[in-house]
């Protein structure tokens, strides 16, 4: 191996601190290097051409530049060598500048004696790279979007107008989820199925998008760009070709009448049945649990459409991305027994209320009584039922539910100005454009505002009252009211599960998919290829559903839409001989890319290199590119070769949160003690328990393991385990005599430059307690030092 | 939990106040989000037994016993702090002024309003007031409450705060009594007010030619 060394002076951002010259003159001494020259400016056009005319001159075959930190130059340095001939791969930097010559600016010498540590440990690893090779794989151009709801239906129209092809399923015999069923939206009171409708028309006669309604989805195989998807469509007992979509012929002359669950049981459906008027596809569907056989609609159908001995039909179809658009489903709020719903006929829920004020709804617009039929001269909104509430397991905010009984009481106000309408709020959230405002209107229209949680719902004489303490006016009072609307909190959809399981989807505690990252990544799974769109993550509104079914569809164009895809070769590989077939890996995996038969097979495309299922297994049958094994311990012999420093610390930081916590700390200048020499992981759960009894062994006084916060992991979990072992090395530690305070897991987010700088100063003082390493060990017998943090 | 619960049955009377209140301090103070800005402003707050963030509510649940009887309409100093802090733009202060003006309708009486009302008078037969003339007159309406505060009045006299003798007696006037009066007479009849205002604006245009 043939290495050549740059060390960067980087203006005095480096060279005011340490001496780069006499970097140079060291790294020369190191094993393997060929050639070694300090450069004012590493990354100008001079310091690249330099490096390329050495790559040629001197038939080198990696570089390694001491400079700043590789999340900042690493891709160019890639791209300097890559250009020369070498592989982009041949590359390693050590991070002199924000881990060094920043935070170190008081103390020189020792600056300097840690540069050299930082510089060996970049030779020792550039020693062992290998030239890696990204693949490319072709892809489907189709896309799986599973649920028709607005955000489904937004994301497959954008798909499909940009030339994808889009599969878009529905659970349902039509499209438009729950948004088809509402009156007026907030906040401009568009009426909401005249906007929907046009959409869900486009939906279905664009060329490029298969609708295919009352379907499921039974299995899904593969992975990023490369999914099979299978499932049925189930019997209408209809011919889609012939229905007309007439529906009063066939369903006039039907003797069976059930609740409608497209009006939320305010009214009746026949056995056969159009969902709504503007169902998409137009197509009468029977329901098989409610029809008798008796044949009428068949005889009465002017074009024979309808079909008794129709079979389900199976679909299989490969796409290249899927965009999990599920929705939600509603509290059910006969839960709370309080408030009546189930036993009082006049308590109903948000949702019933949008039918009864729906014109094409069961009275057609009246809002009506149930008990009597009678307009309701008194109503009450009840918010936050089912939300906001840890008794029925729901501790969110549902988020839509205010602006819900903002729109509806307005509605009914307007309609008729004589009713009184209250909302017992416990606070009003209107955050959203033109939000407030519309709150404002609904104040002016005199619906009135009262601040309580109800307490209970009962029946006196006849006659519906509330029961509340006006938190404003102190006080308990009791309400006589004609209608009761509970706003039913939002709930996951729990008909998701099957989706959710078949691709692996995690879940948040609220029971909703968990996205990427809670701000960063809105609508990615942690799985590559799948996104999730609209209510599945969370209650959303409609404009929101809406904006994510566009960024769905736009990160699956950016997947798919090149047609092939390249993949990161950084990623883990099976030794098979070394395999067991244990399937500890497939258990660690966040990603959910590796599978067992016989012995653990890597699906790359899906692997995101994080390593833990490395760190995990217990042959060390699998091991990850550019950070093996092999390249990490040479890394740590490299640290502990000299012991210039007491006490002397080997870390290890997380790319994604530490590392760039590490960075800030020196772009911010924040100075800490110079004994920490850090290797870069792709995430805490990569750090073997191999590694730290190596730096133990080779004189390390402490090891320090520092990850994304709890919960902020960038591949979900990897920090826990991370945290488990380190627990269980700790207890074996202690087992053979030496202090488990010598191993130290920290949590630090990207943006907490201060919070390293402070664990490596805590750090260091409690390892001057604890002594050099191995002073427990001769005190054997004698109780530990305090200090052992257990 | 019964025994306390009051029915909160919005009483065609609690309606028609509420309406009345609207009608005088505008249909703004429907908007009203119960922030507090007010009360947390009113220098006199810790003197009333109800601020004046709830005597809104209380309007606008139309709960007018409650309002009118609140001794916080008549600890208002007409400061308008509350009016010029208040986020939706609401004027706390014409709450009150209404209330009062409301509770002065329904022939209610009390030592405050008694007190006011006698404050007012001299306002507008003289321009001013009189200690003397002012604590003649309450003692003899409220002599009750006179009695309370006489001891504080005596503990004035000496510092000079309060005139004695026949000069002070016969009530000091200020030049211009007549437009005090006409003012007085303007206040809550604004249709009056603005034919009066469109008369002198002519006049003044007359006059300009």
């Amino acid at each position: 191996m043939r290495i050549g060394v740059y060390v960067c002076h980087c203006g005095l951002n480096i060279a005011g601190v340490l001496e780069p010259s006499s970097l140079t003159e060291f790294a020369k001494t190191l094993p393997d290097v060929e050639v070694a020259r300090d450069l004012q400016f590493t990354c100008s056009d001079t310091g690249q051409e330099t490096i390329k005319e050495d790559i040629v001159e001197h038939k080198l075959d990696s570089v390694v530049v001491a400079a700043c930190s590789p999340r900042l130059h690493e891709p160019t340095f890639r791209r300097v060598i890559s250009e020369a001939g070498l592989n982009p791969f041949m590359l390693e930097m050590a991070n002199i500048r924000e881990q060094c010559s920043w935070v170190h600016m008081d103390e020189p010498p020792q600056a300097q004696e840690k540069a050299k540590d930082l510089i060996r440990m970049a030779v020792a690893k550039a020693a062992l790279l290998n030239p890696l090779q990204g693949e490319t794989m072709p892809v489907s151009r189709g896309v799986l979007i599973v649920g028709g709801g607005v955000a489904g239906i937004q994301a497959a129209l954008d798909l499909a107008d940009s030339g994808l092809h889009v599969y878009l399923v529905e659970r349902k015999p039509t499209i438009g989820g729950y948004m088809a069923l509402l009156t007026d939206v907030f906040p401009t009171n568009d009426c909401s199925i005249c906007v929907l409708a046009p959409k869900m028309t486009d939906v279905y006669n664009h060329p490029l998008i298969t609708l295919m309604t009352y379907a499921e989805i039974l299995n899904i195989e593969g992975s990023v760009g490369r999914f099979t998807v299978s499932g049925v469509k189930k019997a209408r007992f209809v011919d889609e070709k012939l229905c007309k979509g007439c529906i009063n012929e066939c369903a006039g002359v039907c003797p069976v009448e059930v609740p409608d669950e497209y009006e939320f049981g305010l009214g009746k459906r026949k056995a056969i049945y159009m969902p709504i008027p503007q169902s998409v596809p137009l197509i009468a569907c029977v329901d098989p649990e409610a029809c008798i056989g008796c044949g009428l609609c068949s005889e009465a159908c002017p074009v024979d459409a309808v079909k008794y001995d129709q079979r389900q039909e199976e679909f299989r179809f490969d796409v290249g991305a899927i965009i999990v658009a599920t929705g939600w489903q509603s509290f059910d709020p006969a839960r709370k027994e309080e408030y009546g719903y189930g036993r009082f006929r006049d308590v109903i829920t948000g949702l019933q209320v949008e039918r009864l004020l729906n014109a094409a709804g069961p009275t057609g617009g009246e809002v009506v009584r149930p008990s009597t039929g009678e307009v309701a001269k008194s109503v009450a909104f009840l918010q936050c039922v089912g939300s906001r509430d840890e008794t029925v397991g729901n501790q969110y905010c549902s988020r839509v539910c205010c602006m819900y009984a903002l729109k509806n009481a307005p509605l009914i106000k307007e309609k008729y100005p004589d009713a009184e309408v209250s909302i017992h709020y416990i606070d009003l959230r209107a955050g959203g454009e033109g939000y407030e405002e519309f709150y404002m209107r609904a104040q002016r229209l005199g619906v009135n505002f009262i601040r309580g949680r109800v307490s209970e719902v009962e029946k006196v004489d006849g006659h519906l009252r509330v029961n509340y303490e006006d938190t404003l006016l102190g006080g308990f009072r009791s309400k006589p009211y004609d209608l009761v609307v509970l706003s039913a909190g939002l709930e996951a959809n729990k008909e998701a599960d099957v989706i959710g399981n078949l691709l692996g989807l995690s879940k948040r505690p609220d029971r909703f998919f968990e996205i990427a990252h809670p701000k960063m990544r809105p609508v990615e799974a942690h799985i590559d290829g799948v996104f999730i769109a609209g209510c599945a993550s969370g209650p959303k509104e409609i404009q929101v559903s809406i904006a994510q079914g566009e960024a769905a569809a736009a990160k699956s164009m950016r997947l798919l839409l090149r047609g092939e895809l390249t993949l990161d070769p950084v990623v883990a590989m099976v030794d098979t001989e070394k395999c067991i077939g244990c399937k500890l890996c497939v258990e660690t995996c966040p990603s959910k890319a590796i599978s067992v038969d016989k012995t653990a097979l890597v699906d790359e495309a899906a692997c995101k290199g994080c390593g833990t299922c490395a760190a995990a297994c217990p042959v060390d049958a699998i091991d990850m590119r550019l950070f093996s094994d092999e390249q990490i311990l040479a890394q740590v012999r490299a640290a502990t070769a000299v012991k210039g420093q007491y006490p002397f610390i080997v870390g290890f930081l997380c790319n994604w949160c530490s590392y760039a916590g590490a960075d800030l700390a020196g772009t911010s200048r924040i100075q800490y003690p110079t004994n920490m020499r850090a290797i870069r992981v792709m995430c805490a759960g990569r750090v073997d328990p191999a590694f730290v009894i190596e730096a133990l062994k080779g004189g390390a006084d402490g090891v320090l393991i520092s990850g994304c916060r709890l919960g902020e992991c960038h591949y979900s979990k990897g920090n826990y385990q991370a945290y488990q072992r380190v627990q269980v090395l700790r207890g074996v530690l202690e087992k053979v005599g030496i202090n488990p305070g010598r191993v130290k897991i920290v949590w630090c987010a990207a943006s907490e430059g201060e919070i390293l700088a402070k664990e490596v100063r805590t750090f260091v003082r409690e390892l001057k307690e604890m002594g050099p390493v191995g002073t427990e060990l001769r005190v054997l017998g004698v109780p530990e030092p305090p200090g052992g943090d257990r | 939990m019964t025994e306390k619960t009051t029915m909160a049955t919005a009483t065609a009377e609690g309606e028609v106040f509420r309406e009345k209140v609207l009608a005088l301090a505008g249909e703004v103070v429907l908007t009203c989000i119960q922030c507090g800005t007010c009360s947390a402003s009113c220098p006199t707050a810790h003197m009333m037994d109800t601020p004046i963030r709830k005597l809104v509510k209380l309007v606008l649940e139309g709960e007018k016993e409650a309002a009118l009887l609140s001794r916080s309409i008549w600890l208002c100093t007409s400061c308008l702090l509350c009016t010029v802090r208040c986020p939706r733009n609401i004027r706390p202060m014409a709450v009150v002024a209404a209330l009062k003006s409301i509770y002065e309708d329904e022939g209610m009486k009390c030592k405050d309003s008694v007190f006011e009302g006698i404050f007012a008078r001299q306002i507008r037969n003289y321009g001013r007031i009189s200690e003397v003339l002012l604590s003649a007159e309450y003692m003899i309406r409220s002599p009750s409450s006179a009695v309370q505060i006489m001891s504080f009045g005596a503990e004035l006299v000496p510092k000079g705060k309060i005139e004695l003798g026949f000069e002070a007696a016969k009530g000091e006037r200020i030049e211009g009594t007549e437009e005090m009066k006409r003012i007085f007479d303007l206040v809550g009849d604004e249709k009056r007010a603005e034919a009066e205002k469109a008369e002198a604006v002519g006049e003044a245009e007359e006059a300009t030619k």
